[in-house]
């Protein structure tokens, strides 16, 4: 919206200050450049002062070819002070240049503003016409004199820094104050595209930072009114160039200290790790740990030391309770002596025996258990074969109606661990802090299958100490294997115990059957021994005649007691007869009253010499 | 002896009225602590080129306002009133040349009173300006800073000059702006238009840049002047 246009609004003639409507600046804003517009009529094209103090004006004739002749178009002016003078024609039309008016000295006044007009005058028409203030068209000739001085140079050699000196052009009357001009220096790299500009500068000297070596560069400089934006022409530019020096030896030594500083690293660190080298492998390669299983010591396997072996077997925490929870009915067994008559009427595989400890310095406690349900063939643990001895009633030391005893099994599951791994007869002395009746064989010769899957063991050979051999060699010969877990005690050796003299006995046969469901797996391997021939058949009575049928065997019998003298006293078995049928090498021993299984108290009695 | 006594002091008064005159600038130099001491002495040429340099900062911040005020509120289009020239501004008490044969031939006590006769006719307009400025919701902070700096120089330009006069001239001068007739009525009406209002602050700042500028030009004159009269005459 031009300032003529306001005229038309509502408001316009409410301001005194502004300029009249008759006013109307039609040329572009930057009225003092120079640029010609052919597709219009008659026109100003510019106005220009160079030092303020005189200005000039060109037209053109535009697309009207007939006004082109001199003096067709002529300029008016007017000076816009507080009192609006006439108008005056141009006060000299340049001769040299078509065109153009000039305004000198005396008709240049700054701070006024003035307004030309563009007539024809023939015609009476005003063409165009322009408001203007002297200087607001000021642009300022360039600057002469331009110069540079090398300041420095880096110390790569790459970087220089120049110092570039100029003049004020002599047009401007800089010392008088009269114009005010600031600078701008530009540069560029030779025929690039882009100049660099920096600052304005208000001097006539201006540093320029971080030129290239071996870089040919262009510099030039305008400069133009301060407070005012209408630059210069610029002036013509200089160039600087500043040559590289070769600077190799400067970088030689730091490039053989560098080298020489890698090697030493190098050998250092080599060093290091030669002398480090123990640390260096714990470090990086650590030992790997041996297994912690507890186990057995192979080194003792090997030397043979067969107590320390029993030692660490028997402290296994392994085995024990795998014992104890599997086989429940062989951990602890109370017999019961008070009240015997009344355990005598309950079936052999419910009776339990309570035993009192008085006068009994072993006491065997056997876990009552229900038993129900398991297969009749059941060994007992086997007593101790001089405990046994001492049972008989020909025995010098025993005399004593010795309790029944209860007994321990804690030493059992070791033994029976031992044993199963040995299916011979050998007897496996044990620590003396364990009672003597451990000593005993455990082993017993399997004579039969039950068809229930019970084994029907015969009871083994003795292979105590010789003292004790030669005792029972004379009377008895007992020798139990045990094949099974748990030691038992042969039934028919019990009854040989406890008959007084049996004369009839020949070769006494005992078994004992297991139930195979309170035996382990891993312990039953199914091997078993059968006796068949008398001769591996102990006697009890060294000239016995064969032995009579005996009544049938009962499923297990319980040890009672075991008297001062390390003897097992037994229950004698029930009347029900074991079903075991598939033992036909057996020989029972004749024992009428003996009950099936357990030694009840009135059989007792029968025992006790 | 009680009219005798009154006699003297009225001659005792009557003595002092020279005084008055020139003691109408208060020029007393404070120290730090407030009390009146001697004030330091100062050469010409160097209070020449303090009053040089206030004029070129006040002539150099009054173009940045005007451009900021431009630039914030007059639409663009009448941008172009800023080099037209075609401002009216408030009328001096005597006309200043424009030409520069005109200006040069110019005597340096007139370009001192000349210079002393804007600066005084300005005060008032300032300030009238920064509360105008006030009124605008958005008008920014440097504008409003510059305006009351712009204040505070002119008076210390203002003292300046004065003491320049006393020193060059030999003439004492009151410094009461009221000699001068302000053309007060058209600043003290309300318009309740914004345009108008705007356009009228845009003369008004650009009127204050031209004066600013014969401001600095005088003096830059008349420093030539003095230091050399033989370059700074015309030719």
């Amino acid at each position: 919206m031009r300032s003529c246009e306001l005229a038309h609004l509502s408001h316009w003639k409410s301001l005194p200050h502004m300029i009249s409507p008759d006013q109307c600046h039609r040329g572009p804003v930057q009225f003092s450049l120079p640029v010609s517009d052919p597709s219009r009529g008659p026109h100003f094209t510019g106005c220009r002062s160079r030092e303020q103090e005189t200005f000039r004006c060109w037209w053109s004739a535009g697309i009207f070819q007939n006004l082109t002749e001199p003096g067709a178009l002529r300029v008016f002016y007017q000076t816009k002070n507080a009192l609006l003078s006439e108008w005056q024609e141009c006060p000299d039309y340049t001769h040299t240049v078509k065109n153009e008016c000039y305004f000198n000295k005396t008709f240049t006044h700054i701070w006024t503003s003035y307004c030309i007009q563009l007539r024809s005058v023939r015609e009476n028409i005003t063409y165009d016409e322009t408001c203007f203030t002297v200087e607001n068209i000021v642009h300022p000739d360039p600057p002469i004199g331009l110069n540079w001085t090398l300041l420095n140079v880096s110390r790569s050699g790459l970087h220089f820094d120049i110092l570039v000196r100029w003049a004020p052009p002599p047009s401007a009357d800089v010392q008088m104050g009269w114009m005010s001009l600031v600078y701008q220096v530009q540069y560029r790299v030779r025929n690039a595209s882009h100049w660099e500009m920096l600052d304005l500068e208000s001097g006539t000297q201006q540093s320029i930072y971080g030129l290239h070596t071996d870089k040919e560069y262009e510099v030039r400089v305008r400069c133009k009114m301060s407070a005012f934006d209408n630059f210069g022409e610029f002036s013509d530019s200089i160039l600087v160039h500043v040559a590289q020096i070769p600077s190799k030896e400067s970088t030689f030594p730091t490039m053989l200290v560098l080298i020489f500083g890698v090697i030493g690293l190098v050998i250092l660190l080599v060093l290091l790790i030669f002398s480090q080298q123990q640390r260096l492998m714990v470090i990086f390669l650590p030992p790997i740990p041996a297994p912690k299983i507890k186990g057995i010591d192979p080194e003792l396997l090997k030397n043979g030391k067969l107590d320390q072996l029993n030692s660490l077997l028997s402290s296994q925490d392994m085995y024990k309770p795998d014992f104890y929870h599997e086989d429940p009915w062989v951990e602890f067994i109370q017999l019961d002596l008070d009240d015997p008559p009344e355990k005598n009427e309950s079936s052999d595989t419910q009776h339990r025996l309570g035993l009192s400890r008085s006068g009994s310095s072993h006491v065997l406690n056997f876990k009552s258990d229900d038993d129900s349900g398991r297969a009749s063939c059941y060994d007992p643990e086997i007593p101790n074969p001089e405990d046994l001895a001492s049972l008989l009633p020909g025995h010098s030391g025993r005399g004593d109606n010795h309790p029944l005893v209860s007994r321990s099994i804690s030493s059992i599951p070791d033994l029976g661990v031992q044993q199963t791994s040995e299916v011979e007869e050998t007897p496996i002395q044990t620590q003396p802090a364990v009672p003597s009746w451990v000593n005993m064989d455990f082993y017993a010769q399997v004579s039969d299958f039950t068809p229930a899957g019970g084994v029907v063991l015969s009871p083994g050979q003795l292979n105590s100490s010789p003292e004790k051999k030669k005792e029972e060699e004379n009377e008895k010969k007992i020798q139990f294997q045990l094949v099974s877990d748990g030691a038992y005690t042969s039934e028919n050796t019990a009854r040989q115990l406890s008959t007084e003299v049996p004369p009839s006995p020949g070769p006494e046969q005992g078994y004992q059957t297991f139930p195979t469901q309170a035996v382990e797996g891993n312990l039953w391997n199914g091997e078993y021994l059968v006796s068949t021939s008398d001769s591996q058949i102990p006697y009890l009575l060294p000239e016995a005649p064969p032995a009579p049928i005996l009544p049938p065997v009962s499923d297990y019998t319980v040890v009672q007691e075991v008297d001062a003298q390390h003897s097992l006293l037994l229950n004698p078995p029930s009347l029900q007869p074991a079903i075991c049928p598939h033992s036909p090498n057996k020989h029972l021993p004749a024992m009428p009253t003996m009950p099936m299984g357990y030694l009840t108290p009135d059989l007792l009695g029968n025992l006790t010499p | 002896m009680n009219k005798l006594k009154v006699l003297q002091a009225w001659l005792w008064c009557e003595s002092l009225w020279p005084c008055w005159l020139s003691h109408a600038v208060p020029l007393d130099c404070k120290d730090e602590t407030g009390s009146l001491t001697q004030c330091a002495s100062i050469s010409q040429e160097k209070l020449l080129d303090r009053v040089i340099q206030h004029a070129e900062l006040i002539y150099r911040v009054s173009e940045e306002s005007c451009t900021l005020f431009e630039d914030m509120f007059v639409p663009y289009p009448l941008h172009a009133l800023r080099s037209q020239g075609g401002n009216l501004c408030h009328t001096k008490p005597f006309p200043i040349p424009g030409s520069k044969n005109e200006i040069q031939q110019i005597s340096d006590k007139w370009l001192l009173h000349s210079v002393l006769m804007l600066v005084q006719s300005w005060m008032e307009p300032l300030i009238y300006l920064q509360t105008t400025l006030n009124r605008y919701d958005d008008a920014p902070d440097a504008l409003l800073n510059k305006t009351k700096w712009v204040s505070d120089k002119l008076l210390s330009l203002e003292q300046g000059v004065v003491v320049l006069i006393r020193k060059m001239l030999d003439e004492g001068i009151l410094t009461s702006s009221s000699i001068f007739e302000h053309t007060l009525t058209p600043y003290n009406e309300q318009s309740p238009e914004v345009l108008e209002s705007v356009l009228r602050d845009y003369n008004l700042l650009i009127c204050f840049k031209k004066d600013a500028h014969k401001m600095e030009t005088f003096l830059k004159l008349l420093k030539c002047r003095q230091s050399n009269k033989l370059s700074c005459l015309s030719y």
